[in-house]
């Protein structure tokens, strides 16, 4: 009785003892979940978005986010298989991976975020500069509407863009100084080009001037030279600059008179041919020039002939030196006007025949460039 | 007898016991997805950007806690319920702030946009007054193409208002139109004040 009842103890001590290390068996298969490897991927991606990898370096980004959405999925189909069966290694390895891409994108994006911001800024700075020489040089030329409106429109988009800048938003910024540059750009190199070919005249300008400052020093007669870019006009007498005034010239004033109408302001060796003061004229005092002389004709006709000048074209005339002048710009529809006082003086010291030469400048575009920088 | 009716209990108490805290609390994590969904319906995405990322940051804690819970013997999903349920309140709250937001960004758009055309108008008046030095003409025209501009700007950020999508673009364009604005308007005032003088 005694000997089965310590046999019965021994079976329920042997049974209790297999139980429990099946049962720990058990659980000691059960793999452990990749709960850690997930954390760190997790916040790998959360701190690549959080410095806008999304923008600077979207493939990583996505990837690193598309292989933690993989880890997630494979950790969800493990989890449905029977407990003893599942293997996280691919759980794992697609963590692992997405860790490693979002810290890609991470360190990618400080570089890239960093080099955007330096380009940006020399963009913003050397646009700045381009609109304050724009501004400065080409401001009084008689440019289109369409590259005004070109500036303007450069101009305020730089400023959209340096307001991202200030925002550290580096992408949308540098989008806007694209956009902005390519209409402040457009807008400089039509202006320069407009002022570079208006200056392929310098040579004739030159030996037009230095004709009749030689005449006037051999005849001891007093000449006129008008320069148009710097908006002057000199008085010489005997070879000798005496008297130099600001004027003022036609609103279209770059480039020579080629018909009526035209706003332009004729470039060449003149003469005048009558002076008119009092009722005779409504500028104040009036030098009368002879335009067209006999190359403006021939010019005049050669563009007719050649279509460069509708048929029906005329070649105008009425060109005077004339008071009223001091209203600022270019205003006249082709004369040279100067303010009353000024003009005063010129009338007094002009006489009929009186040499009166029209050029674009006595300066050099170079040196009128720097002169003005 | 006795000993069969007690090992019955002491099973159905064991599975109850295991099974009672082992469901995936889906309804909560539904409720505290659909409460991050209207959180970007009211635009906390734009309004309150970090806020709007904390929460998603939660939702992949949770995610993470579910299927770690799943991946145990014994399962356990309370702290999940109880992260779920705060989540919910977190992101309900933050759909409300992202209005507040809104209605203050949009506030301030307003106000600068008034403020802009108040100063457009003024600009104009004075480009009427600005003398007409020398190259005076040349720089009004070109005063005065640039404020045309900036009028085609701000009727822009106008459109951009009445459409309501975003605000922030609304203000940080009408911010640089105001700052040209300012620019012409003060070196008109000067120029005229010189004048004066």
């Amino acid at each position: 009785m005694r000997g089965s009842l310590i046999k019965k103890l021994i079976y329920i001590i042997l049974i209790t003892v297999f139980l429990g290390l099946l049962g720990w068996l058990f659980i000691a298969l059960i793999p452990d979940p990749p709960l850690t490897e997930l954390e760190l991927a997790s916040k790998a991606v959360a701190q690549a978005r959080d410095n806008n990898s999304v923008i600077y370096s979207a493939r990583l980004f996505r990837e690193a986010q598309s292989l933690y959405d993989s880890a997630m999925i494979s950790w969800r189909t493990e989890n449905s298989r029977f407990i003893l069966f599942r293997d996280y290694e691919r759980v794992k390895m697609f963590a692992s991976l997405s860790q490693k891409k979002a810290a890609e994108a991470t360190t990618n994006t400080i570089v890239r975020a960093n080099g955007m911001r330096l380009s940006l800024k020399t963009e913003i700075e050397s646009l700045n500069a381009e609109i304050a020489e724009f501004e400065k040089v080409f401001l009084s030329l008689p440019l289109t509407q369409e590259t005004a409106k070109k500036h303007a429109r450069g101009k305020l988009l730089l400023r959209e863009a340096e307001i991202d800048f200030n925002k550290g938003q580096y992408v949308s910024g540098n989008v806007k100084v694209t956009e902005a540059k390519e209409y402040i750009t457009a807008s400089y190199a039509y202006a320069r080009r407009t002022l570079e070919d208006y200056y392929k005249g310098y040579n004739r300008w030159q030996e037009l001037v230095k004709a009749t400052v030689d005449e006037s020093r051999s005849t001891g007669s007093y000449a006129i030279v008008v320069e148009k870019i710097p908006g002057l006009c000199h008085l010489y007498h005997a070879g000798k600059k005496k008297y130099t005034f600001e004027a003022e010239f036609g609103s279209n004033w770059i480039g020579d008179k080629t018909s009526r109408g035209d706003m332009a302001t004729p470039e060449g060796r003149y003469e005048v041919t009558k002076k008119l003061s009092g009722a005779s004229t409504k500028y104040h005092k009036a030098l009368l020039l002879n335009y067209p002389n006999k190359e403006d004709i021939e010019e005049f006709n050669y563009r007719v002939q050649n279509g460069h000048l509708p048929a029906d074209s005329r070649i105008g005339g009425l060109i005077e030196i004339h008071g009223d002048g001091g209203k600022g710009g270019n205003w006249t529809e082709g004369c040279v006007a100067l303010r009353n006082n000024d003009m005063d003086v010129v009338f007094r010291h002009s006489k009929t025949g009186m040499a009166v030469t029209i050029v674009g400048s006595t300066i050099t575009l170079e040196k009128y460039l720097s002169t003005i920088n | 007898m006795k000993n069969r009716f007690f090992l019955v209990v002491a099973t159905v108490a064991a599975v109850a016991l295991m099974t009672s805290c082992g469901k995936v609390p889906q309804a909560n994590i539904d409720a505290a997805v659909a409460a991050i969904d209207s959180a970007k319906t009211m635009q906390a995405d734009i309004y309150l950007p970090g806020d709007f990322a904390a929460l998603n940051d939660s939702l992949t804690v949770i995610n993470q806690a579910v299927e770690a819970q799943k991946s145990k013997l014994f399962k356990n999903f309370k702290d999940v319920k109880v992260k779920a349920d705060a989540l919910t309140v977190v992101a309900g709250e933050l759909a409300g702030k992202a209005v507040v937001k809104k209605d203050e960004v949009k506030a301030e758009a307003e106000a600068l946009m008034t403020q802009a055309k108040a100063l457009l108008e003024e600009t104009k008046t004075l480009i009427a007054k600005a003398p007409k030095g020398k190259e005076g003409k040349a720089v009004l025209d070109e005063i005065k193409g640039e404020v045309t501009v900036i009028e085609a700007s701000l009727t822009e950020a106008q459109t951009l208002f009445d459409g309501g999508t975003n605000y922030m673009q609304v203000l940080d364009k009408v911010k640089a139109a105001n700052e040209a604005l300012t620019a012409i308007n003060t070196e008109l005032k000067e120029a005229i004040a010189k004048v004066r003088r």
